[in-house]
């Protein structure tokens, strides 16, 4: 049984409660051992790197800190795509002797790298890898046609996040293809959902979520998979704002990958969360 | 009229590590920005107001305070400008400088959640969006149908969630600390603006 260190991040324990929940069932069926970081703290996330870079990149090595030193391991399990890009921008920017030494003084211990973070769609595709989930599958979808939604903060920027094809990703499709399901060609990949603008810039969010929504089912998709907190509250939420200005809006359900991956191989009704949606999905899940 | 000047550049470039010049105007970035529909002015034109020195319209724009931080422009500039940082630093030096945009609502925002993870350790959402309704009255009516409904669901903790809250408190300190002293040097360069002259 591999052992990672477990960072679930603020979303987690708040408006994605189901991510956390479908995440941990998963790793449990799928014999991956999850150890929490102990007093885990906010990864700063866009707030910190718009007001003060020395505390973004600090408080991620301040968590890998922990993992490395306290821990004893090598390996973090980082869910939320947000929380995931905080992480890797600060194994970049410790790799600066500066920035490391300053990163020192506010941590109160040195990191300088050495954990590799690892998101929600290369837990599946690398961690547990595409042959052993694929043996674990015990209730295949049944060509469910599904659009992999990767967002931003998986993918961008690469220097950071190390993604093979920031604008053509292929893992969750991967992924989704040993569930099942079917995954369509589509245009919005990793378009922008808007992030925390949907906090004070509704009209802004709505707009970009229609096209992102609209898009998908155009190509055909039944479904859309998003492994980011974010993106799924904004995608799910927003259907209906656009519903009440457009009467022959059909709403398509936004599920996280840790869900369908628990749908297919067996997690429980509880863990999995489904009611958690604004967006129906119990047709597709079904 | 603005009289040109390096001053901007000069400090978005201590503070960020980015050089403004390397911009061409291919505008790439504009293209692929999400937001730039909804701006006063696309992320190349942020650009070029940096470069010439344009306060007024760089540090005082609606896109400074649209971004949301997608990366598409950094991911895509074939001059290897991160513009995402660049935008962080004006919104940096428009906190600095004291002249915010009061009709940025997200402005506001970011410096609520930047209190609130400071404060429990943790982002606590429901006293983000409480603290937002009571301060920004246009924000009052907003989402609370969706909110209500949210809660009904069990997506929102009524409870802060707190981490290890005395380490965060040691942390945010002595960046605040180190920052202060590391942009010492660029907040000494004085901006033109449109105003007339250094502020």
């Amino acid at each position: 049984m591999s052992k990672l260190a477990y960072y679930p991040g603020c979303s987690l324990h708040g408006t994605a409660k189901e991510l956390d929940s479908s995440f941990l069932g998963t790793a449990a069926k799928l014999k991956v051992d999850l150890a929490e970081i102990p007093g885990w703290e906010c990864c700063g996330n866009t707030a910190a790197h718009a007001t003060n870079r020395l505390l973004a990149t600090a408080l991620p090595a301040n968590e890998m800190a922990k993992v490395k030193e306290d821990m004893g391991l090598d390996r973090v399990a980082v869910p939320c795509a947000a929380c995931f890009a905080r992480f890797m921008a600060t194994n970049h920017d410790v790799q600066d002797p500066e920035t490391a030494q300053d990163v020192e003084q506010v941590v109160g211990r040195p990191y300088t790298g050495g954990v590799s973070v690892i998101n929600l769609v290369d837990f599946y595709h690398d961690e547990v890898g595409l042959e052993a989930l694929g043996a674990a599958v015990t209730r295949p979808f049944d060509g469910l046609k599904t659009a992999a939604y990767y967002g931003c903060l998986l993918m961008r920027p690469p220097k950071v996040t190390l993604a093979e094809d920031p604008e053509h990703p292929t893992h969750m499709d991967a992924v989704l293809r040993r569930l099942g399901c079917e995954p369509v060609d589509w245009t919005f990949k990793t378009d922008c959902c808007g992030a925390s603008l949907a906090l004070c810039e509704q009209e802004v969010v709505v707009e970009l979520v229609r096209k992102i929504v609209a898009n998908a089912r155009d190509c055909g998709a039944e479904a859309i998979v998003c492994a980011c907190p974010l993106c799924q509250v904004n995608l799910d939420t927003r259907q209906g704002d656009i519903k009440a200005k457009d009467a022959a809006w059909r709403d398509v359900p936004i599920i996280y990958l840790s869900q369908m991956v628990g749908r297919a191989i067996g997690v429980g009704e509880r863990e999995l969360g489904l009611g958690k949606h604004m967006v129906d999905v119990v047709a597709v899940m079904a | 009229m603005t009289a040109i000047s390096g001053a901007l550049a000069r400090r978005v470039g201590l503070g960020s590590g980015e050089n403004a010049y390397k911009c061409y105007q291919c505008k790439k970035c504009s293209t692929g920005c999400p937001v730039a529909p909804f701006a006063d002015l696309h992320p190349a034109q942020v650009m070029r107001a940096v470069q010439i020195g344009a306060t007024d319209a760089a540090v005082d724009s609606r896109m400074i305070w649209l971004c949301s931080g997608c990366e598409t422009c950094s991911t895509r500039c074939p001059q290897g400008i991160d513009i995402a940082a660049v935008m962080d630093e004006l919104r940096m030096i428009a906190r600095e400088e004291g002249r915010v945009r009061k009709d940025t609502p997200f402005a506001h925002i970011l410096k609520l959640n930047y209190d609130s993870f400071r404060r429990w350790g943790r982002l606590y959402e429901v006293e983000l969006l409480a603290l937002d309704k009571a301060t920004r009255p246009s924000s009052l009516m907003d989402d609370v149908g969706m909110g209500i409904r949210m809660f009904l669901k069990g997506k929102i903790s009524v409870l802060p969630t707190m981490g290890d809250r005395p380490q965060m408190k040691r942390m945010a300190e002595a960046a605040d600390r180190i920052t202060r002293g590391r942009r010492g040097v660029a907040q000494a360069i004085d901006l033109p603006d449109a105003r007339g002259g250094a502020r």
